[in-house]
């Protein structure tokens, strides 16, 4: 499974929606030791090999697809890894290639449009020998072989959403050499129908992909119950927490103006970065800048374990996203009960309506926001038993039963 | 013969403005002037100005038979006398035909009623005052902030010298009796004159609402439901904000048109008359029915209690806050830091921090903020740098 957003949501989703529907779930990178109940996973990195999560080798030859171009040296990387091409793409089509090319643990990667393209060819090759309903693809990577399986076989395609590439590169999006956004665009175009993942995304996808509104229908995301504990912050300053990559799409910029806003008037107070992105230096350059270094924490990547112990003792949550399709970390600190303070331009904001919300540059007021909370008692509790009650509202199956209703619209 | 009470709500509060806090401790000028004086212009163009206009035409043409009475707080009165004292001289022509009544209420709309007792009478003084210097008018009867209401309250009021007090007529504190009659404080004194909110409703919040069975609502409809009501020889108290009349309810709605055909329809029963709460007074009855409120009692939302003011986190930590400034005001002694006191304890301060009632159309519509959380840390921000004024 993929990190982030995208896998998380898609195993809640798949997991619920195995109880309505029969789901083949193809995905590039299966894990042995992750399976999902009433869901037959197959994963290319077992392409080739014996085994359920196998995929059988077809008697005529793979063909190479995709071509693609080569990305400037200087292109910032919005992914959690390496993305950029040493050439161009094509499929592979050798099984032992194909197993190497899923294997190596790391999502995306600078031989990502090979990954896709490889992906386009062996699942579409394995759709023709599957007896199926709806092809339904979650974001760019798989929309290629989408497509190509909707041209091949007729059935219905729903894309969904889970993030754009103008939520992670912004306008950069939309420059000559940036595929991303034309495979984004073809799938959705081709798409019988799109789910986002929010109404905020819906409106993105329309307004810079141009897509149209009837095809749309958003189905949130949601989070499973789960344990949660708090652990007294014995250190004498509030902690703020800034959890995610460090990127152009998460507002570290946002975060530093801010947190210098704030502790000109309050320093008792400690921001916390979880996360490692392309925009890591030139924070901490601009931390230091401001002179707000001391009052900063980078702790790198945390594993899952590791956040929610920082979830327990964090005072507040703060995601200044520029643009962020859902925001799912944003439901996991609020089930922590630690009050969230987020931007506008966010797909969880839907969804929490007891959170703080701001447009991402209003910078002013995200301080105002953190120091009323680290200040005023009053407000706390009353966001944290009203959060509470929104997250309860939320389940997977909820979800699930709303893509159900997107496949019956389609007639399936 | 039964009556009908007409009584109408005037109120407009000081609004802040958005008091970020890096303006704590260093800006201490609080209201949003701008905002405030727009919304007081509107409100008498719309509102005030018309409606005086027609309600005195009605006393005109219907020889004194048309009465009805208001309340205006101090902090709207305060600002009309400012900005438009077109309305304070419209409002004293109407008085002057002495078919109208007004009341006494806190000064700035507040709920020290809940909270000190001291700070009430201080405030109810400063109405009373005001009354009488910017309107010319002597106070008798009272109505407290949104109509809250419990037992003990009768007392405070009778040590006031006030014999007749508003309240809502929920049947929670009516019990099994009528609503449309004079009801008595549990001290067997005062007079309780209960609001029935079915028909004050039907005016004040039903009539533009075309999902309502009875939408449109007309004059001689509603005068007919009146003129059923089994008479309990008391009255039939329709009480509503007076910005129910070209602001809450537009003109295009034909609220104007409503009421303008409303005292003949009614009249046309000669068994029904006008009254304000004064007249009522003078009616002796044996063994009135008793008000009971153990808890304060309000005439807002269903649960017709202080909730919407008093329940939340964030309420009960401003209202303990604001109130706690108390003390260290009468040490300082210092008039225009009582005022500052007195604005930020308008209870629409708390109103707009109410979570329950976050969606409700009502209170959207007052709220000059987007969520009660940004009411609360506004609030708060000023209240932080008073503090700071008060050497607190």
């Amino acid at each position: 499974m993929l990190t982030g957003g995208l896998g998380t949501a898609c195993y809640g989703l798949v997991k619920a929606l195995s109880q309505y529907a029969d789901v083949q779930l193809i995905i590039p990178q299966a894990d042995r030791n992750q399976n999902l109940e009433n869901v037959k996973i197959k994963g290319l990195n077992y392409y080739g090999v014996t085994g359920e999560d196998a995929i059988e080798v077809p008697e005529v030859p793979l063909e190479e697809y995709a071509k693609v171009h080569k990305v400037p040296a200087e292109f910032s990387n919005p992914y959690p890894v390496g993305i950029g091409f040493a050439k161009e793409a094509k499929a592979l089509v050798a099984p032992e290639a194909i197993r190497a090319l899923y294997s190596t643990g790391e999502p995306y990667g600078p031989n990502i449009m090979q990954k896709v393209a490889t992906y386009a060819e062996v699942v579409s090759r394995m759709a023709l020998e599957m007896d199926f309903d709806v092809i339904h693809a979650h974001d760019w990577i798989t929309y290629p072989a989408a497509v190509k399986i909707k041209e091949m076989t007729g059935k219905p395609l729903v894309v969904h959403v889970h993030s754009l590439e103008t939520d992670r590169v912004g306008e950069k999006a939309k420059g000559e050499w940036n595929k991303v956004f034309e495979v984004e665009y073809k799938g959705m175009l081709k798409a019988d129908r799109v789910i986002p993942v929010s109404r905020y995304t819906q409106e993105c996808a329309m307004e810079h992909y141009g897509i149209a509104e009837e095809k749309f229908f958003p189905v949130h995301n949601a989070i499973d119950p789960a344990e949660t504990f708090r652990i007294p912050n014995k250190s004498g300053e509030k902690l703020v927490l800034f959890l995610g990559r460090v990127t152009f799409q998460k507002g570290p910029e946002f975060m530093v103006e801010t947190a210098w806003k704030l502790l000109q008037v309050y320093p008792k107070v400690m921001f916390f970065v979880a996360g490692v992105g392309d925009m890591m230096d030139d924070l901490k350059k601009k931390v230091l800048e401001r002179k707000i270094d001391h009052k900063f924490v980078f702790a790198g990547f945390l594993s899952k374990t590791n956040v929610k112990k920082v979830l327990a003792q964090a005072d507040v949550y703060f995601m200044p996203s520029v643009s962020e399709p859902f925001g799912l970390s944003a439901l996991e600190a609020a089930q922590f009960d630690v009050p969230c303070v987020i931007s506008r331009q966010s797909g969880v904001s839907e969804v929490l309506p007891n959170a703080l919300n701001a447009d991402f540059w209003d910078t002013e007021k995200f301080a105002n926001y953190i120091y009323g909370l680290l200040n005023y008692e009053g407000i706390r509790e009353d966001m944290v038993s009203k959060t509470r009650k929104d997250i309860a509202q939320l389940s997977w199956d909820d979800s699930a039963q709303d893509v159900m209703e997107v496949y019956h619209s389609l007639g399936v | 013969m039964a009556a009908i009470c007409f009584y109408f709500q005037v109120h407009q509060p000081y609004r802040l403005k958005n008091y970020s806090f890096v303006k704590i401790g260093k800006d201490h000028f609080y209201e949003a002037t701008a905002l405030n004086v727009e919304i007081l212009n509107r409100v008498a163009d719309r509102c005030y100005l018309p409606a005086n206009r027609l309600m005195k035409s009605l006393i005109d043409e219907n020889d004194g038979k048309f009465k009805i009475s208001y309340s205006i707080t101090g902090t709207c009165l305060e600002q009309l006398h400012r900005h438009r004292p077109d309305v304070i001289d419209s409002f004293r022509k109407l008085y002057e035909t002495g078919c109208v009544e007004f009341f006494s209420e806190t000064y700035y709309h507040s709920l020290a009623a809940l909270y000190s007792l001291p700070e009430f009478e201080r405030q109810v003084k400063m109405h009373e005052k005001a009354m009488l210097n910017i309107l010319g008018v002597k106070t008798k009867v009272f109505r407290n902030t949104e109509l809250m209401y419990q037992n003990g309250f009768a007392d405070v009021l009778d040590n006031l010298g006030y014999k007749m007090v508003l309240a809502e007529g929920s049947i929670k504190y009516l019990g099994k009796e009528a609503a449309n009659q004079i009801f008595i404080a549990t001290n067997q004194k005062t007079k309780i004159l209960p609001r029935n909110f079915i028909f004050s409703d039907d005016i004040a919040f039903r009539f533009s609402d075309p999902s309502w069975s009875e939408y449109p609502l007309m004059a001689d409809t509603f005068a007919s439901w009146l003129h059923k009501i089994e008479d309990p020889g008391g009255s039939i108290n329709l009480f509503m904000d007076y910005e129910t009349f070209g602001e809450h309810r537009k003109t295009e709605t034909g609220i104007f048109e409503f009421m303008k055909h409303l005292p003949t329809q009614i009249l046309k029963d000669k068994n029904f008359h006008f009254a304000t709460p004064s007249d009522l007074l003078k009616i002796k009855k044996p063994n009135p029915p008793v008000y009971n409120a153990t808890t304060w009692s309000s005439w807002a939302d269903e649960d017709k209690d202080a909730s919407a003011w008093t329940e939340d986190n964030m309420q009960k930590d401003a209202l303990k806050k604001i109130y706690a400034l108390e003390q260290p005001l009468l040490t300082l002694k210092k008039p225009d830091l009582l005022d500052v006191w007195g604005k930020l304890q308008t209870s629409d301060h708390f109103y707009y921090m109410s979570t329950r009632y976050r969606n409700d159309a009502t209170h959207q519509a007052f709220s000059p903020y987007k969520s009660p959380y940004d009411a609360y840390l506004n609030y708060m921000n000023v209240l932080s740098d008073f503090e700071g004024l008060i050497g607190k």
